[in-house]
């Protein structure tokens, strides 16, 4: 893709009269000729599995039908270790359904990927929703969450989701999360809430502008600190254990550190790994984290669980474009709800900047795609004019635009004085997993907590819904699967689902040789079978911790 | 548009990359696994991916984190691993109640380096995010509360925690005194109400109104 040199467009942006953009004449023919969700062969028909026949994004769909990484052979003389329950993700949701389900007498392994904490939590920014304001109910947090999805998000869960939002705020504090404050002081003060883009009510609690790491220091420190739960980091999930009747009853990890398969025999699985992100769908930039590769999700299917509203997915308009370094970094939505315009590398506006999010970013992939774009070193992407805003309305900026303005300095600019380049970025996961309000999936056994399940946002989440979902949701799985959770592991464990997946795919002519799940974004250069042949080996090669250090 | 190469250093093995890069891409475009050390990819809040660099001609060896840090030429990178630390300040949440009197004592009691301080500068000049973290351990070992406020933006990289001579723990005494001063302090009137509401049944949901359909 090219576009529009940067300093030539500059000059243009300097000249440009901001008149107001053309009206779009065709929605609909916009959405379909640029937006990934509706773009022609974007989607494909799932052949195997619970959703056999709904459509899916390929790049998702050829994860969905994938083949299991191991076979019985690969777990001969592994280590076996028995819990209760096992709670795979060390974001905000699995940190909140193992503190709930130790504090419920529970045995508990929280085992993460990467590290704990490292997750799409700690990089939340915006904040979180519960009806707490006077002129707000429990009810308009339900019926504004239900509208915002299109209808089609699962009633129940939804008016759980509202009805605990305040309970999981104390929760939250007793765990000593700050909130910012509107007035008063730490006693008898009222909290700062802002309004969500498509809520009736201001409805969203905050600290300061990261909300979410606010929340993870809290969340990480409790469990680190919780003699009762064994913390596996490095530790990424392989494969789910079932027994004859199909039922989940533990999980096979490979030990990153140890470069060892261990199986953990458990009562109770909770998957809590979060959303699709660096699968980066149709070729996009996404802001998510670098271990959001759908592992959970993968393995979910597999074993049986249904899917729900899963060719849905958020793109959000305002990513950056450059630098590099930062691509599909998040500009929130308040930079355009202050007034910032946004224009081409031409000088003109080309869609109205506050339309509903999908049509404007295909906006911005219409004005890339045909060559009004602006291109600086390679990147191609629109400008979100800033300086113009501050002219127009001085001190916003300092006011309401604190992080966009942290983001810019990152990336070398003075916002006061030079444009954004933004261009859109795959941002959440609106479906997932089928769950109940516990959490429980169709699957016996195996729950599913936070972004990686479905059925709360419907086709379409509002801001401040996810960091309530998962703490709502974590806490809801944690107890529940402590209470339900058998002290005495299964007599039979195996990879029993794995013999009937396996049949699905040959008769419906899948590839066995495509392998699932990713564990890791492509360009982390990870090839797990050479790992696995690595195995046993001397320790070696291990970038980046052992390489030239020893 | 074309951009110079410029060659960097990270753990020992040597990397050609463009100015334009962050140490994270560089490693990656090189091929490299990276499978540890990383998080957030560039918003620079999870603290994952610490290193310790070097400028070509400059004397000083400065904590960083590789993926807000972009290459330039000469630069020498060496990864910080996430050791599995020690963790000797553990504490439950309920250290502060029944006498909140006496704060101090358990301040002193939970964080007993603190008290010894060499006011060396080291935690403040290993913080990727500049704040003042020897002052909130001042403010902390004197039973200044207001101490929480100089680690508001803190990402818990240990960054401090490795520097501190006294293995004080900077960062998890901030986030102590931060947490056990909001769990028994913090009570806004608006939440305290709602939950009252919502416990005495005077607040429930219908799930059934026509409103929400599309």
């Amino acid at each position: 893709m090219t576009g529009i040199d940067h300093r030539l467009a500059l000059e243009r942006l300097l000249a440009s009269d901001h008149a107001a953009p053309n009206p779009i004449d065709d929605v609909e023919a916009l959405l379909k000729a640029h937006h990934p969700d509706y773009r022609e062969g974007s989607l494909v028909s799932l052949a195997v599995g619970a959703n056999r026949g709904s459509e899916c994004p390929t790049a998702l769909a050829a994860r969905l039908q994938s083949n299991a990484r191991i076979e019985d052979a690969d777990l001969a003389g592994a280590p076996v270790v028995d819990t209760e329950v096992l709670i795979i993700g060390g974001g905000g949701a699995g940190c909140a359904a193992a503190l709930t389900a130790a504090e419920a007498g529970g045995r508990v392994i929280l085992a993460t990927k990467l590290r704990i904490g490292d997750s799409n939590t700690v990089m939340a920014e915006g904040g979180i929703q519960a009806a707490v304001g006077e002129d707000d109910s429990i009810q308009r947090h339900f019926e504004d969450t239900l509208r915002a999805g299109h209808g089609c998000a699962d009633r129940r869960l939804v008016a759980c989701l509202a009805s605990s939002a305040p309970d999981s705020i104390r929760w939250l504090i007793d765990r000593g999360m700050r909130f910012d404050l509107a007035e008063g002081g730490a006693i008898g003060g009222k909290l700062l809430r802002k309004k969500p883009g498509g809520a009736t009510r201001a409805r969203i609690l905050s600290f300061k502008d990261y909300t979410g790491l606010e929340m993870m220091r809290v969340l990480r420190e409790a469990v680190e600190l919780d003699e009762r739960i064994r913390l596996w980091n490095r530790c990424p999930l392989v494969e789910l254990l079932s027994d004859e009747a199909g039922h989940c009853v533990g999980a096979v990890l490979y030990d990153l550190a140890l470069h060892s398969f261990v199986l953990v025999r458990a009562s109770r699985v909770i998957l809590a790994t979060g959303g699709v992100g660096r699968l980066h769908l149709n070729d996009f930039p996404t802001s998510n984290h670098y271990g959001a590769t759908a592992d959970g999700l993968v393995l979910a299917y597999r074993i049986g669980a249904a899917l729900r509203e899963l060719d849905s997915f958020q793109y959000h308009p305002t990513g950056v474009a450059w630098p590099s370094f930062r691509l599909g970094g998040l500009i929130s939505e308040a930079a355009r709800s202050a007034g910032a315009h946004l224009l081409n590398g031409l000088g003109e506006r080309f869609v109205d900047e506050l339309a509903a999010r999908d049509v404007v970013s295909a906006a911005i992939l219409r004005e890339c795609a045909e060559g009004r774009g602006i291109e600086r070193e390679g990147m191609v992407g629109v400008f979100l004019d800033i300086p113009e805003l501050e002219r127009r309305q001085p001190g916003t900026l300092a006011q309401r635009l604190v992080s966009l303005g942290h983001l810019a300095r990152q990336c070398g600019i003075d916002p006061s004085r030079e444009p954004m380049m933004v261009r859109p970025t795959l941002h959440y996961q609106n479906g997932g997993v089928v769950i109940d309000e516990n959490g429980t999936t169709s699957v016996p056994g195996l729950y599913c907590t936070g972004e990686l399940s479905g059925g709360i946002h419907g086709r379409n989440r509002m801001m401040g819904n996810a960091l309530q979902e998962i703490i709502t949701f974590g806490r809801r799985a944690g107890l529940h699967a402590a209470r339900s959770a058998s002290r005495h592991p299964a007599p039979k464990v195996g990879l029993f689902h794995l013999h009937g997946w396996r049949r699905q795919l040959v008769a419906a002519g899948m590839p066995l040789d495509r392998f699932g799940p990713d564990l890791f974004p492509s360009y982390a250069n990870f090839d797990f079978g050479h790992e696995l042949a690595l195995r046993g080996g001397k320790r070696t090669m291990y970038a980046p911790r052992a390489r030239g250090v020893e | 548009m074309q951009t110079s190469q410029v060659r960097i250093t990270v753990n020992g093995c040597v990397i050609d990359t463009e100015p334009t890069r962050s140490i994270l891409e560089a490693m990656i475009d090189a091929g490299e696994t990276l499978i540890d050390g990383v998080g957030c990819m560039g918003q620079g809040v999870c603290g994952s991916c610490r290193v310790l660099v070097r400028r070509q001609g400059e004397s000083e060896v400065l904590s960083a984190l590789a993926c807000e840090t972009r290459a330039c030429e000469g630069l020498q990178v060496a990864f910080l691993d996430h050791l599995p630390m020690h963790r000797h300040h553990v504490y439950a949440m309920d250290d502060w109640n029944g006498d909140s009197w006496r704060i101090l004592e358990r301040i002193n009691a939970t964080f007993p380096e603190a008290q010894h301080c060499r006011h060396c500068g080291g935690c403040d000049s290993a913080c990727p995010k500049h704040l003042e973290v020897h002052k909130g351990v001042m403010l902390a070992a004197a039973g200044d509360l207001s101490a929480a406020d100089c680690f508001d933006e803190c990402i818990m990289c240990d960054l401090c925690t490795i520097a501190c001579p006294e293995l004080i723990s900077p960062n998890h005494l901030g986030l102590y005194v931060r947490r056990l001063s909001t769990a028994i302090g913090f009570r806004p009137a608006d939440l305290v109400l709602r939950l009252h509401q919502i416990e005495r049944g005077e607040m429930v949901i219908d799930q059934d109104v026509a409103s929400t359909q599309p």
